[in-house]
């Protein structure tokens, strides 16, 4: 079996698994955190993708999951159809992301990760002072339902569906993706730049288009959120949603696509045990204090396990794959 | 309050607040130009001087005690965080470092939050309430207190670096590292010292502002972020850092006063992400840094 099938198989499994879960499992509790992991697995490989395979550092994703969610909010709340309105939000998010990408992508390394870091501290400054025209900072209130016709989304379970048919498609489309010609340019140019550029390839040009696209993959995440939880407010999108994306990312191990996916199903059951256990302990419980945790947690897996667990689980199967070698079998198991 | 004196007040506040964004610039740049680590636990040193301070103070010391103990735990903070965790990082590279210190900034953040609340908080002015009145606008000695605090460390730090063995061997390690090793300079001494410099330097501006900004576990963020802009504008040396923190200052009061209160932080961004995309354009004999 080659290495395309294999994977097929493990992700049609792993869509099974998925799709039979709330049936053996009906508690809502536990539905509705797979939702947030499903959305916040789909937001974490798309910026794994853009950081660890094309190497372009950008902080700023939060800040275009959070322009997807609130363009989704506003154009809805204004009568436009839902459906609709995610397209209007993706569309503006990719136009912006395209503006404002290509003079960002210009730099590199600190100064690029500096820039992006700043753009996103201005749009959560700029989305809080808008007043009465985004809710300011005391949120968004009274989003209608996700509509498609006349059938209507709510309640967990169908959320439960369309955020893992969100997050198993981005995964579909971005292994596809680093698979293709440009996938494997992408990770050409992040080994070294000045190599894949004397062998042609526009490296400028693909890093633009990678970030676009993942662009409006956050976008597409964040309409989801908006549309669950019915319910946004600038501070979901700043600061703390960055250091949980990178901790999502640094615990998973970003250099393979299952890695962020891991890494946020950990996270999240991570913050429900705090917030179970501790919450009676601690004195607040906001999401500062969930960043308190995670800062721990990447301080740790960066000293100790670099690669994260994706990284470990690699490293296993190579082991594995050496002692066969030793024992005399030449047959490999891809 | 007719506008000269408007002017004159917005000038005093922008040159206060421009003092404070080039202290911390210049906090940024030590760590940065020994080590390479974009330190983002910068800003939050400062943080950590007023709290500390206020928590000392609040539990029965003095306001002077208080601040040296606070300004000493500052320094031990940041010489365990480079030893415990900046250090031990196997495979170093830009971005570990900087997700590495966002985390260490955010454990900062969130053990200050815990450990005292998220109101903010004021210290009493170290001397006096006293007011001065010139032309119309009004001082307060803690602004004069700022300014010279700036004073006072580009001067020493400009004869530190020039005229001092161990600060032209700090210069050294900054320009190679390497050959700073050959020649027997030892690094590990000069990374310690930049972090506790910083932390230092940080902890004390944190005192000196909590009687005229407030202080509160979350004023870290942005305040860093200023120092930043400013290190990268002023272009990582200590005397471009103090022009362009003043000017950054200036253009912030003239911003919160004419413009918009709310959105001042949003122009002081902005400066940073227009002056990096102006400067990869290399235009002749002006920008001849490397940006990459």
């Amino acid at each position: 079996m080659n290495q395309s099938k294999r994977a097929y198989v493990s992700l049609s499994l792993f869509a099974l698994a998925i799709g039979v879960l709330p049936f053996v499992i009906p508690s809502p509790y536990i539905i509705g955190v797979m939702c947030f992991i499903a959305i916040y697995g789909a937001l974490a490989m798309s910026k794994a993708v853009l950081m660890e395979n094309a190497g372009v550092f950008s902080l700023a994703h939060p800040a275009w999951f959070g322009i997807g969610a609130y363009v989704t909010a506003l154009a809805a709340v204004r009568g436009v159809p839902p459906l609709l309105a995610i397209l209007i939000a993706a569309v503006f998010v990719a136009i912006l992301a395209y503006v404002m990408g290509a003079p960002l992508l210009r730099l590199k390394g600190y100064y690029l990760a500096n820039a992006t870091f700043a753009l996103l501290i201005i749009i959560e400054i700029l989305i809080g002072n808008m007043g009465s025209f985004t809710g300011g900072h005391q949120g968004l209130l009274g989003i209608p339902y996700l509509s498609i016709g006349t059938f209507k989304l709510q309640g967990d379970r169908h959320f439960y569906f369309l955020s893992w048919g969100l997050c198993l498609g981005t995964f579909w489309f971005l292994y596809n993706l680093m698979n293709s010609r440009v996938g494997r340019a992408m990770r050409s140019f992040n080994d070294s730049e000045v190599a894949s550029m004397s062998m042609g390839i526009n490296v400028p040009n693909y890093k633009l288009k990678i970030f676009v696209i993942t662009a409006v993959m956050a976008s597409l995440a964040g309409s989801i959120l908006c549309f669950w939880l019915r319910f946004i407010m600038p501070a979901m999108f700043g600061f703390p949603l960055l250091v949980e994306l990178i901790t999502i990312i640094i615990i998973g191990g970003g250099k393979t696509l299952y890695g962020p996916l891991l890494g946020s199903f950990i996270v999240m059951w991570v913050r429900e045990l705090i917030h179970m256990y501790l919450g009676k302990v601690l004195p607040v419980m906001t999401a500062e204090v969930d960043a308190l945790f995670f800062g721990v947690i990447i301080v740790i897996i960066l000293v100790f396990m670099p690669g994260g667990l994706a990284g470990w689980l690699e490293q296993l199967i190579h082991a594995e794959r050496r002692i066969r070698e030793r024992f005399g079998r030449t047959e490999y198991p891809s | 309050m007719t506008l000269f004196s408007q002017i004159l007040q917005y000038t005093i506040s922008g040159i206060t607040s421009g003092s404070i964004y080039a202290v911390i610039g210049i906090c940024w740049s030590v760590v940065y130009l020994i080590t390479k680590v974009l330190n983002f636990t910068t800003g939050e040193f400062l943080m950590l001087g007023g709290m500390l301070t206020w928590g000392f103070h609040g539990a029965g010391l003095g306001l002077f005690p208080a601040s040296l103990i606070a300004v000493a735990a500052t320094i031990c903070i940041a010489i365990v965080m480079e030893r415990t965790a900046i250090r031990p990082v196997r495979y170093p590279s830009e971005m570990t470092y900087m997700m590495l210190t966002i985390a260490l900034a955010s454990i900062i953040k969130g053990g200050i939050l815990l450990k005292w609340g998220s109101e903010t908080r004021k210290i009493d002015p170290i001397f006096g309430t006293d007011v001065l009145h010139v032309f119309g606008a009004t001082i307060t000695p803690q602004v004069i207190c700022v300014i010279a605090f700036l004073v006072i460390v580009t001067v020493g730090l400009s004869w530190f670096f020039n005229y001092t063995l161990f600060g032209k061997a700090l210069r050294a390690s900054a320009v190679n590292n390497t050959g700073a090793k050959l020649v027997g300079i030892d690094i590990s001494i000069f990374r310690l010292f930049c972090f506790g410099l910083a932390g230092g330097l940080g902890a004390i501006t944190g005192i000196i502002t909590a009687p005229i900004t407030f202080t509160g576990y979350e004023i870290g963020l942005l305040n860093g972020l200023k120092g930043l802009v400013v290190a990268i504008v002023g272009g990582w040396g200590i005397i471009g850092t103090v022009i362009a923190g003043l000017g950054l200052g200036l253009l912030e009061g003239f911003c919160a006063g004419f413009i918009s209160a709310g959105l001042k932080d949003v122009f002081a961004l902005l400066v940073m992400i227009i002056f990096l995309i102006i400067s990869t354009y290399r235009i002749p004999s002006v920008f001849k840094r490397e940006t990459s």
